[in-house]
């Protein structure tokens, strides 16, 4: 009997070499394999999140109709779960991520500057030839300091006030007669004393991120965190001037305190509140999430700060964009512009999703703007779509964004649960963000 | 005769030496390939990424260009108001909630290792399920309960006339509803341990204290504790670790807030690396958190060593 045994050594090691193979490949299985460097047809992926897959996947299914060769692959990846993803994948210089991105426009000014190679130039791609069809102010956020273009507007998000018709009635005050913030807060003590409702809401500890009302009131007077050099103004006048609306109403009691996660708290009346500042897809969200109150939310364009102010402010807005590394940019671009720049791709991505489109000529469709029995037979569309055209400066995120609000937000808070004095607080916010990212103070 | 048997003895030892040296190669070529897959997952998702985070700490990214920039960001670190208040935040969430965690964890070993105790199956698993539920799902719950304006905290405690209590709004309640939920969270881990370590303590050490006629509370004392010290050291040092390391919490429940009254080491790290992209910053934070670590387990053990002397 002579039977030869491979040495014990040997097995061992095959087992390891095996478990660290195998290792190997499960952490590039994430990458496409084929092999196939831009090539028409195959599968393109897309990374998005709740509302807005939705209106990629119906925009997919008309795509697919016409190119069966193509396959639309859209993963609704979770916001914010979204930008941790896409940030790991950029600093791994581009590793797992997928052909297409949905990014807001408070990350795409940040990707574009800390990671140069990691987005696709669309510029050479032909994106210029799309650019007289969307907002000018929805465009530009796309572009970057290069002049290159990056981004291609999905949804663009002007902002209105949506107000309780019920309670404003029971209060006997008419809110088209309110041409100003000091207006709206004497009528907000009226409205506080006759039916016990707040004014309005806010997140007053920060649990999320609360600066919705402080950013509408920015917008409304033209300026930001950080001028067009990037500068920081933070603590400028307006910004000043802001905060100190918001205090003064919260100091006459007129803010309800609700956290973050509980706006439908507020949509559906439980905590009642009488107007809810929100960006154009509220509009659609809204008969959703709280159809019980139909016919009792109405919605105007925005609260000048002073009388005679702009009533019109563009508050967020997403945007598809490439990664560099993706091995199918034929088919995606094919993708972006059916979805993004015909008529067809930007109806099946609005009746999906409901996002408000930066697109004009949908805008303009007829068809589009309809009175909705939700409003009372107010026309929401067409309020949006007038904002959009009146307004087209570019609020300037800058790459530091993210600084500036986590600043404003502990400002804020000081400011309503401390009863701090704004200026004092938005300087030492402007000064933070300054040494935190090295930028210059535009009042400094 | 005697010569010659050693010679042979001897002879034979060094084939038997020679035999069990190659013997002994081919064993350490198998422990070396069986220990190879660990050791290479060890470079690769430890040692790899503890050496380029120092790199990282020592660089800065402008506009995609990263540049060496030798200690600033370390320098940055030392000067650094929001650090501090972190650093701060978390020994003050550490000092506090440690000691009563193990306290409690102590109490509820001793209640699950007694014999009167009914369902003693149901209660350690009660304990125990905390430590398995999703950072998700805990968050939403504790965040949901005390909600200063319609959670259920507030509704129970507004019945017996108390509140309501601004437990999210308001910087020190903020912390103790971070030490409420850190406490629910692990406690049942701590007691599970205790409890392993208390059915280890041999009876005969009850019997004699008995003998010499000791109560129950003076049985506790005499032999419970000093039996569960190496249970209690293990669990006092990973509980420092643990509450240095602290991010789940404040990050579903405060965010932070307010005002930074709940940012930790752990939250700022993150805020810094993954929403202010400053990964520089954030691995210079990292290590300064490792250095304070490093320094406080060494206190732990000399302290503790030397009482064991």
């Amino acid at each position: 009997m002579n039977y030869r045994r491979t040495p014990a050594w040997r097995r061992a090691a095959a087992v390891g070499v095996a478990t660290t193979l195998a290792l190997a490949a499960a952490s590039c299985s994430s990458s496409d394999g084929d092999g196939q460097s831009d090539e028409a047809g195959g599968t393109v992926t897309i990374w998005s999140w709740k509302g807005p897959t939705q209106g990629l996947q119906e925009a997919a299914k008309g795509y697919q109709l016409a190119h069966p060769e193509v396959k639309i692959e859209v993963t609704d990846v979770g916001n914010p779960a979204i930008w941790t993803k896409i940030t790991t994948g950029m600093a791994a210089g581009g590793a797992g991520l997928p052909d297409v991105m949905n990014i807001g426009v408070d990350y795409i000014g940040s990707y574009i500057e800390k990671f140069p190679t990691g987005l696709e130039d669309l510029s050479a791609k032909g994106a210029a030839k799309l650019e007289p069809d969307f907002a000018p102010g929805a465009w530009a956020s796309g572009t970057g300091a290069d002049g290159k273009v990056y981004g291609i507007p999905y949804e663009v998000n002007p902002a209105a006030t949506f107000y309780r018709t019920d309670l404003f009635q029971k209060a006997g005050v008419d809110i088209d007669a309110i041409g100003s913030w000091d207006q709206l807060i004497e009528a907000g003590k009226t409205i506080k004393a006759k039916t016990g409702a707040s004014l309005f809401a806010l997140d007053k500890s920060a649990t999320t991120s609360a600066a919705n009302y402080f950013q509408t009131l920015m917008a409304l007077q033209d300026t930001f965190y950080f001028d067009e050099a990037g500068k920081i103004t933070l603590d400028g006048e307006k910004q000043v001037k802001a905060l100190g609306l918001l205090k003064k109403a919260n100091d006459l009691g007129l803010v309800a305190n609700v956290s973050g996660n509980d706006g439908a708290q507020i949509q559906t009346g439980k905590v009642p509140v009488a107007t809810m500042d929100g960006p154009a897809w509220m509009a659609g969200s809204l008969p959703e999430s709280a159809p019980e109150m139909k016919g009792k939310w109405g919605i105007r364009k925005e609260i000048p700060v002073e009388t005679g102010g702009s009533s019109s402010a563009i508050v967020g807005g997403t945007y598809l964009s490439m990664s560099a590394t993706s091995k199918h940019k034929s088919a995606a671009w094919d993708f972006m512009q059916y979805a993004l720049g015909t008529k067809e791709g930007e109806q099946a991505l609005y009746k999906g999703g409901g996002l408000f489109p930066g697109y004009l000529p949908l805008l303009e469709d007829p068809s589009f703007s309809a009175p909705d029995a939700y409003y009372g037979g107010q026309n929401p569309k067409q309020l949006f779509a007038s904002e959009l055209k009146a307004k087209s400066a570019k609020l300037n995120y800058t790459s530091d964004y993210a600084q500036a609000l986590k600043a404003y937000d502990d400002a804020q808070t000081a400011v309503l649960l401390r009863n701090a004095d704004p200026a004092t607080e938005l300087q030492k916010a402007a000064k933070l963000v300054a040494t935190q990212t090295g930028r210059e103070l535009a009042n400094g | 005769m005697a010569e010659s048997t050693t010679t042979l003895a001897r002879g034979a030892v060094k084939v038997r030496s020679a035999r069990r040296g190659r013997l002994e190669r081919r064993r350490a070529r198998v422990a070396l390939t069986f220990v190879a897959p660990i050791v290479v997952l060890f470079a690769v998702f430890k040692a790899y990424p503890f050496g380029y985070a120092f790199y990282l700490s020592l660089t800065k990214n402008k506009g995609g260009v990263t540049t060496f920039v030798g200690a600033d960001n370390y320098s940055r670190l030392i000067h650094d108001p929001l650090f501090r208040k972190a650093l701060s935040n978390t020994f003050q969430i550490l000092l506090i909630q440690m000691p009563v965690q193990l306290v409690l964890a102590l109490v509820i070993a001793t209640a699950l290792n007694s014999g009167l105790l009914w369902l003693r199956g149901v209660f350690r698993t009660a304990y125990f399920v905390p430590i398995v539920m999703g950072l998700v799902a805990y968050g939403v719950l504790f965040s949901s309960l005390l909600n200063p304006q319609y959670g259920a905290v507030n509704d129970l405690l507004g019945h017996i006339g108390i509140g309501p209590v601004p437990w999210l709004d308001d910087p020190f309640w903020a912390k103790v509803a971070i030490a409420i939920a850190m406490t629910w969270h692990y406690t049942g881990q701590t007691a599970v341990i205790y409890l392993a370590q208390m059915q280890s303590i041999p009876k005969e050490l009850y019997e004699a204290a008995s003998v010499d006629g000791a109560g129950a509370f003076r049985k506790f004392r005499a032999v419970t504790v000093p039996g569960l010290r190496p249970a209690i050291v293990l669990s006092v040092i990973l509980s420092t670790i643990g509450a240095l390391q602290l991010f789940d919490e404040p990050f579903v429940l405060t965010n932070g807030g307010p005002e930074n009254a709940t940012e930790t080491i752990g939250l700022y790290l993150y805020r810094n690396g993954f929403q202010f992209f400053d990964f520089g910053y954030a691995s210079a934070i990292g290590y300064g958190l490792t250095a304070i670590i490093v320094l406080i387990s060494l206190i732990q053990l000399v302290v503790l060593e030397r009482r064991e002397r």
